[in-house]
């Protein structure tokens, strides 16, 4: 005992000394840290290091001299479509992809990690909410904001049972009318089953709201709100998204327009990727949140007096930093990779700013005339999301080194 | 699940109806002499001048029965249209992508967890990190390039690989007799070669490294050595004791991958020009075709809610120890 007490006091390591120590061995995750750290630099110097303006079109007499020009000392990658440097897009194109990266890895890690860690900790505890909205400051029961509340939810549960009656008596009165004045069809029939079942759902409620315990727990919430949302299709979706939001006469639209100004696409894609990200990370946290609250430590800390909120940030998500750092990882290079498909598919970030997804947009039109078009871009954003990968590999296999793969 | 589908294509329909523009936009751009008037009996007719929920019902109404409603650019039924000309197609290519896919992730992955550091193992390593990175667009584009143009011009007598992969025989010639069926077969086998590689590479790699981390997991465990301590032959313990344990995580992402075979996808059909489901769907969001959009979509939603539910049991079909109460 004593000879393990002096050796780890000689030799005293803090555990990011000891995880750094780790992360070196791992050779591909070193190379994949300078690709990344060389991207990053090569983003944030692009007006020093880019040959030619990125927008830059020629002018001239032959102007078709200047398009799909093949590599040559001036234009180390050739010219596009548009007579425009295609290696002075790309080395722009890194600060648009690598901003689209981080900050949508960082937001949907951000989100992720408070409802997981909302749903894990509240799972199988079901809300305090039913002292409502008018009950100010927390403390002790007070029956008239109590009360007041529970009138005010009474009333709206009923008011939209009632809107959903009168709805479905909308859409299928006349055929159920038809029915019983005699004309049997199937769409009568069918509209009769359909009034039926909203009705009886109706009943069910009004029964609910009356006699129910209203037991609902947050967890309930969150992993429903999580499934439903793992429902959908995900690419169809974004594009959905991405049309509706992009659109200038909508109010985002408008909005980010004015305070994006050229960049509003970006923010946009960035708004949509977060939307579907972080249920990735959700479902990681409120796992990993779901055995730590079963720990002594958190005991513990509930027996000292800590408050709720103090426990889940303080206690709890500081032990999940590892799982959540190789995640956020490989979400940088999801993300790009999410940003790449979509403006390949033309429903992205729109050009004149170029980002390696929308660079690849018409490439494949001149994939005979001028190959480098196309293979460029793909190249860069194939060696970055290669570099993120191995760098969360090297992440777990340092910060984590229990859990392999 | 039900009340997870209706919320589902609750979204997936407001979405839809919120989009920017007028269906009928384009309508009236081509018929310049269309009175205002006009065009309102147009839109009643097409009943776009009722609030998006009834229009909701209605849709849900007539979809249980399905009737999907018209498609407006394809003059034909959408049911139809999604159901029997898109979704055939949509099912030979991913579903042999991922075929391939699986007859190559797990004897690669076994033969990679049995070798463990050897050479081939980091080869295998890194080669599933190389196809797990690769972007689907980047990787259809380089082959297209390399199959359909560099390697013909490089080397005489190079099969050019099709641009466009859909093969103009039809399965009436065969019945016919004016194809022989290898003909066929081999025609379409030919030009499915290069979106079918490009579509199961992902999976690919992504299998091939689950398979080899389950088995590694499994060969550590005590009920391995006891075995080997038995005197049983490495091949019975491999493939009767470890192998069977090994495949139960991956029977789960089979199964939650089984609903984008028949979503199609998007990219790999838009490089290879093939009308699968995806492009469907990718061209009907275009055109303001929603009905296509919606019949589309709403299968979609229901397939990954099944197959959400069929991943879990099977989960509990192969391994015992989970019990559903």
């Amino acid at each position: 005992m004593a000879a393990v007490a002096a050796k780890s006091s000689q030799k005293t390591q803090s555990t990011l000394a000891l995880a750094w120590r780790r992360f070196r061995k791992h050779k591909a995750a070193m190379v994949s840290l300078g690709v990344v750290i060389s991207l990053v630099l090569m983003a944030v110097f692009a007006p020093w290091i880019a040959p030619h303006s990125p927008t830059a079109q020629p002018t001239g007499d032959d102007l078709a001299a200047y398009f799909f020009q093949g590599p040559s000392a001036q234009h180390w990658l050739g010219t596009d479509d548009l007579g425009r440097d295609v290696l002075s897009r790309l080395i722009y194109g890194a600060q648009i992809s690598l901003l689209v990266g981080f900050i949508a890895a960082f937001a949907a890690a951000l989100i992720g990690t408070t409802l997981g860690v909302l749903a894990g900790y509240y799972s199988g505890r079901p809300l305090r909410f039913y002292a409502g909205p008018f009950a100010k400051g927390s403390g002790g029961f007070r029956p008239l904001p109590f009360a007041v509340w529970r009138v005010v939810s009474w009333l709206l549960l009923f008011l939209l049972l009632y809107l959903a009656a009168d709805l479905a008596w909308q859409l299928s009165g006349t055929n159920v009318q038809a029915l019983f004045a005699g004309a049997v069809t199937l769409n009568n029939v069918l509209s009769l089953l359909g009034l039926a079942l909203v009705w009886g759902l109706v009943l069910f409620g009004v029964f609910w709201g009356l006699f129910g315990q209203n037991r609902i727990d947050l967890d309930v919430i969150i992993s429903r709100f999580m499934d439903f949302m793992l429902t959908i299709p995900e690419l169809p979706l974004l594009l959905v998204l991405s049309a509706l939001l992009r659109d200038t006469q909508g109010v985002v639209g408008q909005w980010a327009n004015q305070v994006f100004g050229e960049a509003a696409s970006v923010f946009i894609i960035i708004t949509i990727i977060v939307l579907f990200g972080w249920i990735g990370t959700g479902r990681l946290m409120r796992g990993a949140v779901l055995s730590l609250r079963e720990q002594e430590f958190t005991t513990a800390a509930q027996a000292l007096g800590a408050g709720e909120a103090r426990i889940m940030f303080r206690h709890l998500v500081p032990n999940t930093l590892a799982p959540l750092i190789v995640n956020a990882t490989l979400a940088v290079g999801g993300a790009i990779l999410t940003e790449a498909a979509l403006s390949f598919l033309g429903f992205g970030i729109q050009p004149p700013v170029a980002t390696w997804g929308n660079m690849l947009t018409r490439a494949q039109e001149y994939i005979f005339t001028a190959p480098w078009l196309a293979l460029a871009p793909g190249f860069m954003i194939f060696i970055t999301v290669l570099a993120f990968n191995y760098l969360g590999d090297g992440l777990r296999d340092a910060l984590d080194p229990r859990s392999r793969l | 699940m039900i009340p997870l589908l209706f919320a589902a294509s609750v979204v997936i329909f407001t979405l839809l109806a919120l989009q920017p523009g007028d269906p009928l936009d384009e309508l009236r751009q081509q018929n310049p002499r269309l009175t205002a008037e006009q065009f309102e009996q147009l839109r009643r007719a097409h009943g776009l001048d009722q609030p998006i929920y009834v229009r909701y019902f209605k849709w849900l109404g007539r979809a249980i029965q399905g009737d999907f409603g018209q498609s407006r650019t394809y003059a034909s039924p959408a049911g139809q249209f999604v159901f029997e000309q898109r979704l055939p197609r949509t099912l030979i290519l991913s579903g042999a992508a991922l075929l391939l896919a699986l007859l190559v992730a797990i004897p690669v992955g076994i033969f990679s967890a049995v070798r463990q550091y050897s050479r081939a193992d980091y080869a295998i390593t890194f080669m599933s990190f190389v196809g797990f990175s690769m972007p689907v667009f980047f990787l259809g584009i380089l082959l297209l390039f390399t199959f359909a143009v560099w390697l013909p011009e490089q080397i005489q007598g190079f099969p050019r690989f099709p641009v466009q992969s859909v093969s103009d025989f039809q399965w009436v010639q065969v019945l016919e007799g004016q194809i022989t069926f290898f003909q066929y077969i081999g025609d379409w086998a030919f030009k499915l070669v290069l979106p079918v590689l490009t579509l199961s590479t992902i999976q690919m790699a992504a299998w091939t490294r689950y398979m080899r981390a389950s088995l590694l997991e499994v060969l550590n465990q005590d009920y391995i050595r006891t075995a080997r301590a038995k005197g049983l032959g490495e091949r019975i313990v491999l493939y009767k004791h470890a192998l069977r344990n090994a495949l139960i995580p991956l029977v789960t992402l089979v199964g939650l991958a089984i609903p984008g075979v028949f979503g199609g996808a998007v990219i790999t059909e838009t490089i290879f020009s093939y009308p699968g489901m995806g492009r469907a769907i990718f061209d009907s969001l275009i055109e303001k075709d929603y009905n296509v959009a919606m019949a589309a979509l709403a299968f979609l939603a229901l397939l990954t809610a099944t197959f959400n539910l069929v991943a879990d049991l099977m989960y509990a079909v192969v391994d015992p120890r989970i019990r559903y109460s």
